[in-house]
């Protein structure tokens, strides 16, 4: 125990503390029919914002889903791994696991009001995580959950605690939430747009309560959102991703300036035009593959206007593109035109044999 | 409230103003002249003639008009006076009153057995989808609500009275003399009540907040007590408050089997008897008591439900 003690106080140095979530080529999917969530790698680090972007559909959250072990009936882990500040997670059972849930991971979800049980006090349910993980006495218990709701700017919390979740706006009961995932002082929180079905004004109270509660207690953020503004403000590193897979990984400045993926640079292309207000929106044109299809090739292939006009549009059609670091640390993008050159002469030859051994049987 | 309270009561009385009515016709609609009728079962002669049938019909203040004769009748009828028995000549709502007695004593213990069960097992069958336990579950709610109530009943006291000498065999003589009749009442909407409870957890287990509620950290068994079955039992509640309605005078089988004297009873055999008075009064009380449950279980179900329970304030 001492041991462990003295191991524990070593570690929370930040020098040479894990990263708070280490994600290791995850893959989740139906069992027997294939993945939804295709081979992810991702790095948190204390403190840390990052934004997990993308279309809707394209998994993230599935993604986060995953992350907290509570994917829907039928789906489950393939492959990967997960560590929490150094600790596998994926291998602990349910119950083991229940002791991170809530305590060293918590969850926002997009929509504060059926996420909360109409039957039970609001009050009730943010003293929850505390309850199973902090074995507080009544009053202690009362005391932090006011305290919380004060800290998360509900007004009057004392009234506040005691109405159910029909009585509360979205923002409300979104600011509930966030006490009851941050009560018993996680490391990491996953925020599945947690802004997006609230009014525009209070969009941004949330985000600056989350980027507050970033600063003042070292929390890390997996936040998804498909809202570029929302990242360039609270985002430190943005990881972009396209039909289950994450296509590209980088600092924010990087990504939103200088975007390596065809996929996010139509992203930000579009981001742009809605923002000058052009009328009409550019969408990127033709639909992403379904998520359990396997594909040959490039999963963005079939929508991606740069290949066309690169020399090689035939790989990203034959072989699936690897992921490929470039610039700062941690940046890389899944994309054959940034591959090494090697890499892409050896992918061509694969190619041309191919189409001999094709020429030979006709 | 107290306003959702009143106007709950004021439905309640429209209810029963027009059920009273209905209830009052019914000598009016047969074939047979009432008062002929009424003649036949006191005197137990069919060959009165004529002016004996008037004179009677006068006297009983029949031949007045149908609405002078409902408002006489309501207004003996709300004070408890639905006149005598033709089989017994005794007042009838003394009858009725003791077989109501009867009625809600077995009803309440045959629905509360079965909602005792169907909780805890189709809870756990929700859980356990496609389990050994769910199939087994499966199976015998299937058996409970296709077993005929003529069959199961004899059986019943075959096996738990006359075999085994556990229990009584028939009869209404202390609280023994309930568990068999409540038993054999009780498997049917046991299984009815086991089937909604299942479906209505499998429901609310797929909803978000049990997801939420899982993702602070509680275990599955945890957030099934503090979130799941509470809104589960609502679909039952209702259920319950359904059977108990209908098995209140309709328990008909079962009584007359294990002897019962309960409404299901008096007003069969009011029936066979041609016992007018009987009738109505059963009919009635039956009715009320519908009405009475009705109102009890929104109550309940404002309990239980927030979200209806301020609908209700603010109304
Ligand atoms: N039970 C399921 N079985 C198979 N596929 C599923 C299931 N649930 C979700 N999916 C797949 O996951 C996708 C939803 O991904 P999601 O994570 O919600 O996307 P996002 O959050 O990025 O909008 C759906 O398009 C669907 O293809
Ligand atoms: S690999 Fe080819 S198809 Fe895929 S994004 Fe890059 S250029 Fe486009
Ligand atoms: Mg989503």
């Amino acid at each position: 125990m001492l041991v462990n003690q003295t191991i524990m106080q070593h570690q929370a140095r930040p020098e040479v503390c894990a990263p708070v979530l280490e994600v290791e080529h995850l893959t989740v999917g139906v069992p027997g029919v294939g993945a939804i969530i295709n081979d992810l790698n991702l790095t948190i680090r204390r403190g840390e914002v990052v934004a997990l972007v993308g279309e809707s559909g394209s998994g993230k959250s599935m993604t986060a889903r995953s992350l907290m072990r509570l994917m829907p009936s039928g789906i489950s882990i393939l492959n990967g791994s997960v560590r929490v500040c150094g600790d596998e997670v994926l291998s602990l059972s349910e119950e083991k696991f229940n002791e991170f849930r809530g305590a060293r991971i918590s969850m926002l979800f997009q929509q504060p009001h059926v996420m909360l049980d109409p039957t039970c006090t609001v009050g009730a349910q943010a003293a929850e995580a505390l309850h199973v993980h902090r074995h507080l006495s009544a009053v202690e218990e009362h005391e932090r959950v006011l305290q919380l709701f004060r800290d998360v700017g509900i007004p009057e919390p004392e009234e506040r605690m005691k109405c159910y979740p029909h009585q509360m706006s979205g923002g409300m009961a979104q600011r509930v939430m966030i006490a009851a995932a941050l009560s018993a002082e996680p490391d990491l929180l996953i925020a599945d747009e947690p802004t997006t079905a609230l009014d525009v004004t209070v969009q941004a109270q949330i985000l600056q309560l989350l980027d507050r509660k970033r600063r003042e207690s070292d929390l890390s953020i997996l936040l998804i959102t498909h809202d570029l503004s929302v990242v360039s403000a609270i985002a430190d590193r943005v990881a972009v991703m396209y039909s289950g897979e994450i296509v590209e990984q980088g600092t924010t400045q990087e990504i939103l300036r200088n975007p390596k993926h065809p996929y996010t640079q139509s992203l930000i292309h579009c981001a742009l035009l809605e923002a000058d207000e052009t009328g009409q929106l550019y969408a990127i044109p033709g639909n992403p593959p379904e998520l359990l299809s396997k594909v040959e090739g490039c999963r963005f292939r079939s929508r991606c206007q740069v290949a066309e006009k690169w020399g090689h549009p035939e790989i990203c059609s034959r072989l699936a593109p690897p992921m490929v670091e470039h610039g700062g640390p941690g940046c890389c993008a899944r994309c054959w035109i940034g591959a090494p050159n090697d890499m892409q002469v050896q992918a061509i030859k694969i190619c041309q044999s191919d189409e001999e051994g094709h020429r030979d049987d006709c | 409230m107290w306003i959702f309270i009143l106007r709950r009561l004021a439905v309640l009385a429209l209810a029963l103003l027009v059920v009273s009515f209905l209830v009052f016709l019914i000598p009016y609609v047969g074939e047979t002249d009432p008062v002929r009728a009424l003649a036949r079962a006191r005197f137990g002669r069919l060959d009165l003639d004529a002016a004996a049938i008037e004179a009677l019909r006068i006297e009983l203040g029949m031949h007045r008009p149908l609405l002078v004769q409902y408002l006489d009748w309501l207004g003996n009828a709300v004070i408890g006076d639905f006149g005598n028995s033709y089989m017994s000549r005794e007042p009838v709502i003394e009858q009725v009153w003791s077989a109501l007695k009867v009625s809600i004593v077995l009803t309440l213990a045959a629905l509360g057995f079965a909602f005792a069960v169907a909780v805890p097992c189709g809870s756990i069958a929700a859980l356990r989808q496609g389990s050994a336990f769910d199939s087994i579950i499966k199976s015998l709610n299937q058996a409970f609500v296709a077993v005929p109530e003529y069959w199961l009943a004899p059986m019943s006291i075959l096996v738990f009275a006359l075999y085994l000498g556990w229990l009584p065999s028939a009869g209404w003589r202390g609280p023994e003399s309930v568990i068999l009749p409540a038993l054999a009442l009780s498997l049917r909407p046991m299984g009815y009540f086991t089937q909604v409870m299942r479906a209505s957890m499998i429901d609310v287990l797929n909803s978000p907040h049990i997801v939420a509620a899982h993702s602070r950290g509680l275990s599955i068994r945890r957030t099934l007590i503090a979130h799941g079955l509470r809104n589960a039992m609502l679909p039952v509640i209702t259920l319950f408050s359904v059977w108990m309605a209908g098995l209140l005078g309709g328990a008909v089988v079962i009584e007359v089997i294990f002897a019962v004297p309960g409404m299901g009873r008096l007003v069969y055999s009011a029936i066979v008897n041609g016992d007018l008075p009987v009738l109505q009064a059963g009919l009635v009380a039956i009715v009320t008591f519908a009405v009475l449950i009705n109102t009890l279980t929104d109550l309940a179900y404002t309990v239980l439900n927030p979200v209806v329970r301020f609908n209700n304030a603010a109304a």
